[in-house]
């Protein structure tokens, strides 16, 4: 990895000269919190933002999109084609990286690679920057507080300026045009080394650290822990809504007004909606909260483990605050560590 | 709900018929005035209740029903349609759960003597207290909200024209809220009836700040005990959370 040192008023310059060749996807104010959306000027950009309501995984895999769109009146496919705009998302942070990197895994495997998320993802650059935890925030646990690969740049905030890691030949162009980055210096590399401290010291005491989370959950599978969870579960998919790495979708066809032409489209789904799990005939395979929480909590700290090597949940903490019902990740590594004390 | 029913391509003949409402839903499919001839070209419409005075004529495929059901001669009428019609279409909010009629289910007699004493005039009809259309006969498919979405109007009768195996959703609504990242009502201690109301609307009232009222209705997945809990969490006192509920759901189980 190759690392370069820029000054904190670069950063404009840096922004604006990724702005003449790319539309740029930055965080920015969205009520009392933050959201990720397409910004004109460094100025909309807030840099020290806590986290957003949803994750920069949309501009992967948008809510809703047309795989193709047909003609009904003659049975016929007329266009597929996916249209990409070329992108830069300015301000990622670790967790946020590591989740586009579990979901690269599951739709660019080669066994299933799937075009429309590969042609927005190959068009789409992602800037990293460092960040301090919020009390929600857990991506320590989860091994997501730093990214190793999935990056063009990542700024790491040394204070006046920043140490930023290459990943990319195209980003380190843009770098080199529009700051003067420098060689790091030893003062630096202490600087760093003094910040990654200091965020691993910031995450809250609160939330343990269950390394066997997921032999435990095995373990458990019958416990009537679950039906707890379950009981609270409002059946409301907001859990997923918000997740940086929820990829489970839905496939319907949608008739223009005329009725003679319509489009496929793939719309975003979620294993704790109530229809999730249900097949023709009516049977429903997770007919109850208690099946489809635990299912989904399987998911992102068991399952996805045992085929990927890694978690699923990347301990970004959005679930836990659009979760009304105080279901989480938090909730369940809390009853395993008082179980297993 | 059975969503089996199927034309077969064939332009089938619709009826519109309007019971107790504020007609809003059937001026909804006027305002689709961009598309209007285009949803007109794929079925005869035959009848329609708000442009014309004449009476139900006795062949139809379709029957489009708006409105709750609150006279005796009401449910005759649906008796009657459903007889004659393959698919019975329920829209907008009074139709599917009552909706504003249904207000006055649960003190029905108090309010009938309220407003008219101990003599109701004839016009009035025999007063029943108030249903929605799926209370008196099986309903083909709803069409949620108040007042409809002409688009989700015009995809149910393209469901009934080409078939379509679509389930109406039963998850409630912060899921599609989230998408729109607005932030959350109850977080400013707000009440807002999205944690128990059906999802399909893209929760558009709280994308324009405004809360949700739930005229989609009450999901039958909703978990109204928790989110009952969960809004006195917020701040917001059961008794406000019970009454708001009342203003589309105050006919069926949630509320007894």
């Amino acid at each position: 990895m190759l690392y370069r040192v820029i000054d904190r008023q670069e950063l404009p310059a840096l922004v604006e000269a990724f702005m003449e060749d790319y539309e740029v996807i930055a965080p920015v104010e969205s009520g009392a919190s933050y959201a990720f959306e397409k910004v004109d000027s460094f100025d909309q950009i807030k840099l020290d933002y806590t986290t957003t309501i949803t994750s920069c995984k949309k501009y992967v895999l948008p809510p809703r999109e047309t795989l193709f769109k047909f003609d009904a009146e003659n049975n016929e496919v007329t266009d597929f084609t996916v249209k990409v705009t070329p992108r830069v998302i300015f301000g990622a942070h670790a967790c946020d990286i590591n989740a586009l990197n579990s979901l690269d895994m599951v739709f660019q495997d080669n066994r299933y690679r799937d075009p429309y998320y590969e042609a927005r993802r190959n068009a789409t650059m992602v800037i990293g920057i460092s960040c301090t935890p919020t009390d929600s925030c857990f991506c320590h646990l989860m091994e997501a507080d730093e990214a190793r690969t999935g990056y063009d740049l990542f700024l790491q905030d040394i204070g006046d300026r920043y140490l930023v890691s290459i990943g990319s030949v195209t980003a380190a162009n843009v770098l080199e045009s529009a700051c003067n980055p420098r060689e790091a210096t030893d003062e630096d590399r202490i600087a760093f080394r003094q910040a990654t401290r200091k965020r691993q010291e910031s995450f809250s005491k609160d939330i343990p650290d269950v390394q066997e989370i997921a032999m435990l959950m095995d373990a458990f599978h019958s416990d009537p822990f679950w039906e707890e969870l379950g009981s609270r579960c409002l059946a409301c998919t907001a859990c997923s809504s918000v997740c940086p790495t929820c990829y489970c979708f839905d496939i319907a066809d949608r008739l223009e007004p005329d009725g003679k032409s319509g489009r496929r489209e793939r719309v975003w789904d979620a294993c704790t909606s109530p229809q999730f799990a249900m097949v023709t005939g009516g049977h429903n395979f997770r007919d109850s909260n208690r099946n489809r929480v635990r299912h989904r909590m399987y998911h992102k700290l068991n399952g996805f483990l045992a085929t990927h090597d890694r978690m699923l949940c990347t301990g970004c903490g959005r679930c836990v605050r659009a979760c009304k019902a105080h279901i989480s990740p938090i909730e369940v590594l809390k009853f395993f560590e008082e179980k297993g004390a | 709900m059975s969503a089996q029913n199927t034309l077969h391509g064939k332009r089938p003949c619709v009826v519109i018929i309007g019971l107790a409402s504020c007609f809003g839903c059937q001026l909804q499919i006027t305002n689709m005035e961009p598309y209007l001839l285009d949803v007109l070209d794929q079925i005869e419409l035959v009848h329609w209740q708000l442009a014309s005075s004449d009476p139900l004529p006795d062949d139809f495929d379709i029957a489009v029903v708006e409105g709750a059901v609150t006279t005796k001669e009401a449910a005759e009428t649906l008796r009657r349609v459903r007889r004659r019609a393959s698919v019975v279409m329920a829209i907008g909010a009074c139709a599917t759960t009552a909706g504003i009629p249904g207000i006055v289910a649960p003190e029905f007699q108090d309010h009938v003597s309220a407003v008219y004493g101990d003599a109701v005039p004839d016009a009035a009809g025999s007063l029943v207290s108030p249903v929605p259309v799926s209370a008196v006969v099986p309903v083909d498919w709803e069409v949620r909200c108040c007042p409809i979405e002409g688009a989700d109007f015009v995809a149910a009768l393209q469901r009934f024209i080409g078939g379509s195996n679509r389930l109406s959703p039963t998850s409630t609504l912060c899921g599609e809220c989230k998408r729109n990242e607005r932030g959350c009502f109850y977080g400013r201690g707000v009440l807002c009836m999205g944690l128990v109301t059906r999802s399909g609307c893209g929760a558009r009232c709280p994308s324009l700040g405004r809360a949700c009222n739930g005229c989609a209705g009450v999901s039958p997945d909703a978990n109204v005990a928790a989110a009952r809990r969960m809004a006195q969490e917020a701040g917001i006192d059961g008794a406000r959370f019970d009454s708001a509920l009342q203003l589309f759901n105050s006919v069926g189980e949630c509320c007894a």
